[in-house]
């Protein structure tokens, strides 16, 4: 149960490249952090620079208050899982288990036991004699959660351990996960680029691009209170409609033909910051009839799924999509009004962060 | 554009049936998606339709005319899939003009109606502006409308799609979606679409198909199959969140019908409690919608206790997962309420709105 704590931490590659930069990151004891990216965001190479697979370039790196910079791996009691499972094909997945309890001396009945009841949580009971290569790859990624986890270390770090599973499998998976983690009380750094998976086996989120944290929160903060236009875009399915082009005045957003009425805090920050664009969530867009207040409208594509459907428009401010519940959708080709709700517009400054969080 | 029929089909590999004695009937011009979780059959079944398989009995016919012994070229099929599948050293006029450049299409056209075709589907598909570039200086979105478009060229009879909007991003996953209907609308081709996304599947499906273990389980519009589910499986695979199906015991309490889960008995209601008495047997799968359960006491409900054996959050709402007797509900809780696995917790619900399918069978009952 470690508590971690990145103060200024930067990544340089000898190639000159900036993989992290300036980083501050605080995982509290007990708590399931996950870290959510794109490809290339640096989310990686933080993970490695905590297991430390990887030296840092700058700042410190704090496992329950001991800096741990320039420790080795084997060290800092940690367990890591990895997308390509890395089991040793030559031994039994009974072997490749007890591995981590052989290396450090466990007596012979004690690993016994501990993999009986490690095996039976993560029912691969029946497969602890095969070689791994006569798994599948959710059997095989099973195997690598038990030897990480059967040693019950200060905390587990996983980078991406569902990346190429089935959904199904992943969903069963990440429900296990989360039970290990808080049936062993563990820490757990998690990285995925999936956002329902990070929003689902996490306690909190940190989104990362460019090899900057953008924002850190719960899924909730990250949809309702996003810090800036990348966190806007990135998070959020299907995803929040950007309009550029808006203007500000006398306190009314205009987008397209629709003006909107901003209340006085945010009216009067825009006169600090004047905004470039504009995000309003799908979910946050409602559908009226052709004579209703709002930005017109024409329903291009309806898309029902359900409960809820997707309504892709074309409107003067360019493209828009609305999520409402399947009674409310409209006929395609239908001249509509979208309605906005002034609560939920954000506005982004210049420099694309959120004018209604950004201070100065 | 033609009408499908498949009869009969049976495939095995090795000791392993993906299907036996399968049918299908498509309608002209119909969008068709088929759905279903993996190692069901339903890229297999496309794979037999475009020729690329063959099947071990049964026939498929296009309007008519069986073409169980047509190869896949002579079968007149355009087939796009999830990883593209386009020539890297070619330009993306020389991947459109591929198909016209078979040899089973040979003196077919002259290099004018070439030129008039590709031009015709470049601007269908809106990559005119691309048709010099090479394959490797093309986005993902791109890229895929080319692989469209390559399988649109010789205006096919019978569209093939294998999961064609997994691998994009978000955004262009549903301006994809609409892409692929005002296509289809234009084009009027049979479309079969392989999907494992439900929602992609409800959003485009004239026709949705659900497999499993190489059965159909229902096929019919998407709004039907999801609102209306025919078996115990479909029932519990479709709905976001999907519906809780349990299994259960029939009897009577004070006259009444009920169902007995563990220990408690959930009244059943009039309509469904008649329904109820049309299962020979007792044993019968109840499937609940997500708005039947509730945190706390409503009108007509039964307290359950359970224990709570995964919590996610899912689109802003706890998604709890809660073992009773041996069962697992999925409760959708709005509350910002903190719960741990192993919780022991509290819920109502109202079977009366539920759904009830045969025990062995897991045919609808009611």
């Amino acid at each position: 149960m470690a508590r971690v704590k990145l103060t200024n931490v930067g990544k340089v590659y000898p190639n000159g490249t900036s993989a992290v930069r300036d980083m501050n990151l605080e995982i509290r004891q007990g708590e399931f952090l996950c870290v959510l990216g794109p490809s290339g965001c640096g989310k990686s190479t933080t993970l490695r620079m905590i297991a430390g697979l990887e030296e840092v370039s700058s700042g410190t790196i704090e496992i329950d208050g001991e800096n741990v910079v320039g420790m080795p791996s084997r060290e800092r009691d940690i367990a890591m899982v990895f997308e390509n499972y890395a089991l040793y094909p030559h031994l039994s997945v009974f072997d490749n288990i007890a591995m981590p309890l052989v290396a450090r001396r466990t007596p012979k009945p004690e690993i016994r036991e501990r993999i009986r009841g490690m095996a039976e949580s993560l029912g691969i009971t029946e497969h602890l004699r095969k070689r791994p290569s006569r798994l599948s790859g959710g059997q095989r990624q099973r195997v690598a959660l038990a030897r990480a986890m059967i040693r019950r270390p200060k905390m587990f770090l996983m980078d991406e351990p569902l990346g190429h599973l089935e959904e199904y499998l992943r969903i069963e998976l990440r429900r296990e996960i989360r039970s290990l983690h808080e049936a062993t009380g563990g820490t757990t750094f998690y990285i995925t680029h999936d956002q329902e998976e990070a929003a689902a086996v996490s306690d909190r989120i940190a989104v990362m691009y460019q090899g900057e944290i953008q924002q850190t929160g719960s899924m909730a903060d990250l949809i309702e209170r996003p810090a800036n236009r990348f966190v806007a875009e990135f998070v959020g399915e299907p995803p929040i409609n950007v309009f550029e082009g808006i203007s500000v005045q006398e306190g009314r957003l205009e987008i397209g033909d629709c003006r909107i009425p901003l209340n006085t805090d945010l009216s009067d920050a825009c006169r600090l910051q004047p905004p470039g664009s504009a995000g309003i969530r799908p979910a946050r867009l409602s559908v009226a009839g052709p004579d209703s207040h709002g930005l017109s409208a024409v329903a291009r594509s309806v898309q029902p799924m359900g409960e809820w459907g997707a309504v892709l428009c074309e409107t003067p401010a360019g493209e828009a999509t609305a999520v409402v519940p399947s009674a409310a959708l409209p006929a395609e080709d239908a001249r509509i009004k979208l309605v906005v709700d002034p609560d939920h517009v954000h506005l982004f400054d210049a420099r694309a962060r959120n004018i209604r969080f950004a201070g100065n | 554009m033609v009408d499908i029929s498949i009869t009969g089909l049976s495939k095995s590999f090795g000791p392993t049936t993906v299907f036996e004695g399968l049918d299908l009937e498509i309608k002209d011009g119909s969008y068709v998606c088929l759905l279903g979780p993996s190692g069901c059959g339903k890229t297999t079944l496309m794979r037999i339709i475009s020729g690329l398989e063959t099947a071990d009995s049964g026939s498929i016919s296009f309007d008519g005319g069986n073409i169980d012994s047509l190869t896949s070229a002579q079968r007149d099929v355009g087939l796009a899939f999830q990883n593209y599948a386009l020539y890297p050293h070619l330009t993306v006029e020389g991947n459109l003009r591929f198909p016209l450049l078979a040899p089973i299409q040979k003196g077919r056209w002259t290099e004018k109606e070439l030129g008039a075709r590709v031009s015709e589907i470049a601007e269908l598909l809106e990559i005119s502006q691309l048709l010099n570039r090479t394959i490797d200086q093309l986005s993902g979105g791109q890229q895929q409308r080319v692989s469209l478009g390559r399988a649109l060229i010789r205006h096919p009879k019978v569209l093939l799609l294998d999961e064609p909007v997994t691998h994009l991003d978000a955004r262009l996953r549903y301006s994809m979606r609409s892409e692929l209907k005002r296509i289809h609308s234009v084009m009027g081709t049979t479309t079969i679409h392989v999907t494992h996304d439900q929602q992609e599947a409800m959003a485009m499906a004239d026709q949705l198909v659900i497999m499993r273990n190489g059965r159909i389980e229902q096929a019919a519009s998407a709004m039907e199959v999801y609102s209306n589910p025919m078996t115990s499986f479909v029932a519990g695979f479709l709905g976001d969140p999907p519906r809780s199906v349990i299994s259960v015991e029939l009897g009577e309490s004070d006259g009444k019908p009920v169902a007995a889960l563990g220990g408690v008995l959930l009244p059943l209601g009039e309509q469904l409690g008649a329904s109820s008495a049309k299962g020979g047997d007792r044993r019968a799968f109840l499937a609940l919608p997500a708005r039947v359960f509730s945190t706390v006491e409503t009108e007509g409900s039964v307290e359950l206790q359970g224990t709570v054996c995964a919590h996610e959050m899912i689109e802003g709402a706890q998604r709890i997962v809660i073992e009773i007797a041996g069962q697992r509900v999925n409760l959708q809780d709005h509350s910002d309420r903190q719960v741990s696995n192993g919780d022991k917790v509290r819920l109502w619900v109202n079977a009366s709105e539920g759904m009830l399918f045969d025990g062995s069978s897991g045919l609808r009952l009611n």
